[in-house]
């Protein structure tokens, strides 16, 4: 019983890093119509700033998280308005070319600059949890998951009760009409380009914790993000909340069926989402247009 | 005019002279030799590429300094060519083929890993050249028939078993073991290994766990090594699992006397991704800068030390892929020199009659042209400084055991 409990415990704080990774993609997808191959490596970008201002600077790696989330929004606007915007009515196609090309420029941008060697945010509490009996929740991985929530509320507060986020979600859901009530298109589309890849530093900032990282880390994210997004479904912050959590809780329990079962965990997170997908095409917490 | 040409002729004359008296002094400078290496100088295997690089650099800088390798008298300077496989192994056969048809590559050097070592042998193979790689333990390659591709390293089978040899004779001796294995051809080998040595020392294995290779979420494996309680928790994997293993066994408290990582441990990477939290960690290695052998040419280990950090300044001494990687150079050349011909088949018979020892150890290849002749090391981090701790009589330390709880340390 207590396996169990650990087990569940384990997977939703694993979730969420899937939270933080998937909220920023899914703003972009949802809004933009993007799915955006470069998320991962935008995520990685994230987690060197954070190393690199604990290591250099020694600050703590949850006090680097807003910086992380400044200096990707900044860098996510200009790359939406000088390079993204340009394809941002073209088939899915091209999207997936541009997107693919930033990632890559982005990966081996970092290569030049970190080289390959494998880096990690060790703070001093890190490793450290709460003992209750038998179960251990690591702070770090727990901190994380408050992260995430927070950065998920965050997201959902701008989206919902400010006058940009409003903005945004009158283009989602009818681009010409909004165009027509004089919200400015340009402006809209790379704020939420921006918002998304400041999710993505975050979510990098939480890797920097969590794992190693070098400059190739962030591509595993990007499809995970993916399935996140579709797990919970496309156009909420909260549907995608659930979608990292249900990931991290089938990861978890994946992993830990006897043997070989760790070898099919994705392949039982990709079936889930190809059930979800017959199923309940809008996700599990989607609504339908 | 007629005293010009007269003067030209003589300015010639005097300088044909001259070359020929240097000439008679030292060998001739006869045709480059042209080395093949694709590496994944980009993409997942970067980091590991490098180090191969930098092995397969020091040795050509070394050799191209005395002129180049010796046939028969006449010295050939030696170019090694590289290209960027991308860490793809399809790509990296792509490549060799490439090197070897429009580069004229003479000889191949191996690109890094089992994978793509595995898909550059079969092209060393249909071409008929020779691939002395340093990079590719899985035994798999070597058990498909091959003629043309030596291996200087220890096969997969052998990485963990030093461990279990240590621990054999160790007080408590320990006697569980959990095994977790990426599930990529090469770890399967080095796993699979334990499975079967482990009860031949009196050790059972509770726990053998596959997980996908380059996993970077482990919590859910390490959960389960701590639920079988196991004395000896080994890992068969890569640095980037290795690394996420150590953080979980931190965080979710899983105690062990020994914790053993096939690859991973062994790189600086490690220590500055872990900090004090790598101690204690051992690791099997195909050599360490502290290993005792007598080479019959080339550097002894203190200069080969000596002369990375030269090369390489402020990366610390150099680790096991660097040194294997030369030392397939040093495969490769003394076996050229032995065939007195530049000749592929020749240079092939030589290749598989070599035995030689350098600072890497003994090269000697079995039929399958793998290395089974150098014995594997294990090393452990202590106070954050890498120190062999087996076999004995090469150690520099003594293994700091058991491994202390995380609460104590």
């Amino acid at each position: 019983m207590a396996d169990f409990v650990q087990l569940v415990i384990l997977g939703l704080l694993a979730g969420g890093v899937y939270v933080a990774v998937g909220v920023g993609f899914g703003l972009v997808w949802g809004v933009l119509n993007i799915v955006n191959l470069a998320h991962g490596a935008l995520v990685i970008i994230g987690g060197y700033i954070t190393w690199q201002l604990f290591s250099e600077l020694h600050l703590d790696p949850f006090l680097t998280l807003p910086v992380d989330a400044v200096a990707l929004f900044v860098l996510g606007y200009a790359l939406q308005r000088g390079v993204i915007n340009r394809i941002i009515r073209a088939p899915l196609l091209f999207t997936f070319l541009l997107t693919f090309g930033v990632n890559l420029v982005i990966v081996n941008i970092l290569l030049m600059i970190f080289g390959s060697d494998f880096r990690s945010v060790t703070p001093s509490y890190s490793g450290q949890g709460l003992e209750l009996g038998s179960i251990v929740i690591p702070y770090v991985r727990l901190a994380s998951l408050a992260a995430a929530i927070l950065l998920a509320a965050g997201l959902a507060f701008v989206l919902n009760r400010t006058r940009t986020g409003l903005a945004i979600q009158a283009i989602s859901s009818d681009r010409d009409a909004a165009q027509l009530v004089g919200i400015d298109l340009r402006h809209a589309y790379a704020v939420t380009f921006g918002l998304g890849a400041a999710c993505a530093g975050v979510a990098g900032g939480l890797i920097a914790m969590i794992q190693a990282i070098t400059p190739t880390a962030g591509e595993p994210y990007t499809l995970q993000a993916f399935v996140v997004v579709i797990l919970g479904g496309l156009g909420r912050v909260s549907a995608t909340v659930v979608g990292g959590l249900a990931f991290g809780l089938v990861e978890a329990f994946g992993q830990s069926i006897p043997g070989s079962g760790s070898v099919f965990a994705n392949a039982i997170a990709f079936g889930l989402m190809v059930l979800v997908l017959v199923t309940r095409p809008q996700g599990l917490m989607g609504r339908l247009r | 005019m007629k005293l010009c040409r007269l003067a030209l002729l003589a300015v010639a004359a005097v300088a044909a002279l001259a070359c020929g008296g240097t000439g008679s002094s030292g060998p001739a400078t006869g045709s480059t030799i042209t080395l093949g290496a694709p590496l994944g100088l980009t993409g997942a295997l970067t980091k590991e590429s490098l180090l191969t690089q930098q092995g397969y650099s020091l040795w050509s800088d070394w050799i191209n300094a005395r002129g180049g390798i010796l046939v028969n008298g006449v010295k050939h300077p030696v170019v090694i060519k590289y290209y960027d496989d991308t860490s793809n192994a399809n790509q990296s056969a792509v490549l060799m083929q490439k090197l070897i048809t429009e580069d004229k590559a003479n000889f191949l050097l191996g690109p890094y890993g089992s994978a793509a070592t595995a898909t550059d042998a079969a092209i060393a193979e249909q071409n008929q050249i020779p691939m002395v790689e340093a990079n590719g333990a899985a035994q798999s390659i070597f058990n498909q028939g091959y003629k043309y591709t030596f291996g200087v390293l220890s096969p997969a089978n052998r990485y963990l078993q030093g461990v279990i040899d240590m621990a054999a004779t160790l007080n408590p001796k320990p006697t569980t073991v959990a095994m977790l294995s990426a599930d990529d051809n090469f770890s399967l080998e080095v796993a699979n290994a334990i499975n079967t040595y482990a009860p031949t020392k009196g050790m059972n294995v509770v726990l053998f766990k596959k997980y996908k290779n380059g996993a970077t979420n482990l919590s859910a494996e390490v959960q389960a090594a701590k639920a079988v309680n196991a004395d000896i928790v080994l890992n068969s994997g890569h640095l980037q699992e290795a690394i996420a293993i150590n953080k979980a066994a931190k965080e979710q408290k899983l105690n062990a006397k020994i914790f053993a990582y096939s690859v991973g441990p062994s790189t600086p990477d490690f220590i500055t991704a872990l900090g004090k939290d790598a101690d204690y960690v051992y690791d099997g290695s195909q050599w360490t800068p502290q290993v005792k052998y007598t080479p019959a040419f080339y550097l002894s280990v203190a200069q080969y030390v000596a002369a990375y950090k030269a090369k390489y300044p402020g990366l610390g001494d150099p680790d096991y892929h660097v040194a294997e990687s030369t030392a397939a150079c040093l495969a490769l050349q003394r076996a050229i020199e032995n065939a007195g011909s530049l000749d592929p088949k020749k240079v092939r018979d030589a290749l598989a009659a070599l035995d030689v020892t350098v600072f890497f150890g003994q090269i000697k290849f079995d039929s399958r042209g793998i290395n089974i002749y150098k014995p594997m090391v294990v090393e452990q981090i202590q106070n954050g400084v890498h120190h062999t701790v087996f076999p004995a009589n090469v150690a520099d330390a003594q293994p700091q055991y058991p491994t202390p709880n995380w609460d104590q340390r």
